[in-house]
């Protein structure tokens, strides 16, 4: 039953493909003789289900930049040196160093900076709930990602912020081989203690939704969008605004062993509370670009 | 203030060795099926093979080729690097019925599929 309801599902996905793009069934049938793909990095921001596979280990270098406020310049980046390892068939860990950069000059409630430092570090531990087979084409992956920083990732101020970001990943190929769909949940509690002594709770909540389409066996283009909430508290009693980001995503095979991604959002809709002017530039930013690269060993 | 830093990641830890030892605690218990594969001029023999459902499969894959060939697959989620007329054993958790392929990550040509039922 499970199973017939999936095939016919994937029926109607491929008759919708083909109307949307001419010749579309035509190559998804050319696909059917691609190597499987691993789908955590084909979504941009939005992370996908894969865990990658027992015992391979990965060095990525993940920089995401932050750049636009209501007035003035800002620029701030933050990356990830990392180290990646699956040491079982449902579970990846990770862990490495934060560094950032911030340029900032002239933004209402930011001191002026142009500085670079060593940020803090990260682990995270993913759990594999729901696999992907043949017969069921549905992937969900849980994430927890504890976070330790040292520089404020909006203000470049010296802070000691600790930040444990919970998330669900989940994942759909909708046509075999060629055509994914991702989903992410994402709550992010955190709390701050400043230099002057001040201690502030926040937290974002979020969620996401992906398309990914496979135009050659190394190439992936798609599209995501995140709809995103800003607190004053990690309970959500105290909301201070929202956001909606949208933009286009690339995953490029480099080598057997080698890949990168690339992803822009913009943001396409805000709001703050208590301020009447569109979007929300106090908690978000108007641009933001992901730019990764990944080597398997 | 070291303590709050400590308390999200031990938690995380005991988490990840608990969800760890409630997957390997069943697959000890059951007997694993064994798949033989051998790798001879850049091919699976055979390139289509079968195993029961809900238990561990172990491959044994013998290299006959004078080379070395890797075994992975993305939806078995292993890898195993096979020296030039050695035998591979590739321990895989127990499977869902459906088809799961795996192929040589050093020759793109050799592929083979298990059916799971």
């Amino acid at each position: 039953m499970r199973a017939g309801n999936a095939s016919g599902w994937r029926h109607a996905t491929v008759f919708a493909f083909a109307l949307l793009c001419p010749g579309g069934a035509a190559r998804a049938e050319g696909a059917e003789s691609w190597k499987e793909i691993e789908t955590k990095y084909i979504f941009g921001f939005t992370t996908g289900s894969g865990i990658g596979i027992e015992g391979e280990k990965e060095f990525t270098v993940d920089s995401i930049g932050r750049f636009g406020k209501r007035d003035g310049h800002y620029a701030a980046t933050e990356t990830k040196f990392e180290y990646e390892f699956t040491p079982s068939q449902f579970i990846q860990i990770e862990f490495g160093a934060l560094g950032s950069t911030h340029n900032i000059g002239g933004v209402a409630d930011l001191d002026s900076r142009n500085a670079a430092a060593f940020a803090g570090g990260f682990a995270e531990f993913r759990y594999l709930a729901l696999e992907r087979t043949s017969n069921n084409p549905f992937s969900v992956t849980l994430a927890f990602e504890p976070n330790v920083r040292l520089i404020d990732e909006t203000s470049g101020e010296h802070v000691h912020n600790y930040e444990f970001e919970t998330a669900v990943n989940a994942d759909v190929e909708l046509l075999r081989n060629r055509l994914y769909a991702g989903f992410d949940l994402l709550y992010e509690p955190e709390v701050t203690w400043t230099a002057t002594g001040d201690t502030i709770r926040e937290a974002t909540l979020g969620g996401s939704a992906a398309l990914s389409l496979r135009i050659t066996p190394d190439v992936l283009v798609g599209a995501e969008v995140w709809y995103l909430r800003h607190y004053d508290s990690p309970t959500f009693s105290a909301f201070t605004g929202d956001a909606i980001m949208l933009g286009p995503t690339l995953y490029v095979q480099l080598t057997p062993k080698m890949f990168m991604i690339a992803a822009w959002n913009c943001q396409v809709w805000g709001r703050e509370v208590g301020n009447s002017l569109p979007l929300n530039l106090s908690e978000f930013q108007r641009n933001r670009a992901r730019l990764k690269f990944a080597w398997e060993f | 203030m070291f303590h709050h830093m400590l308390m999200p990641i031990r938690l995380t830890l005991a988490a990840a060795c608990a969800i760890a030892l409630l997957h390997a605690a069943p697959a000890l218990a059951q007997q694993a099926a064994e798949v033989h594969l051998n790798y001879s001029n850049g091919a699976f023999q055979p390139n289509e093979v079968r195993a029961p459902a809900d238990r561990p499969v172990v491959f044994r894959v013998k290299n006959l080729d004078s080379k070395a060939m890797e075994f992975e697959s993305k939806s078995l989620r292993v890898e195993k690097v096979v020296a030039a007329k050695s035998e591979g054993v590739i321990n895989v958790r127990p499977l869902k019925p459906g088809r799961y392929e795996f192929y040589d990550d050093f020759n793109e040509k050799a592929r083979g599929a298990l059916t799971v039922q």
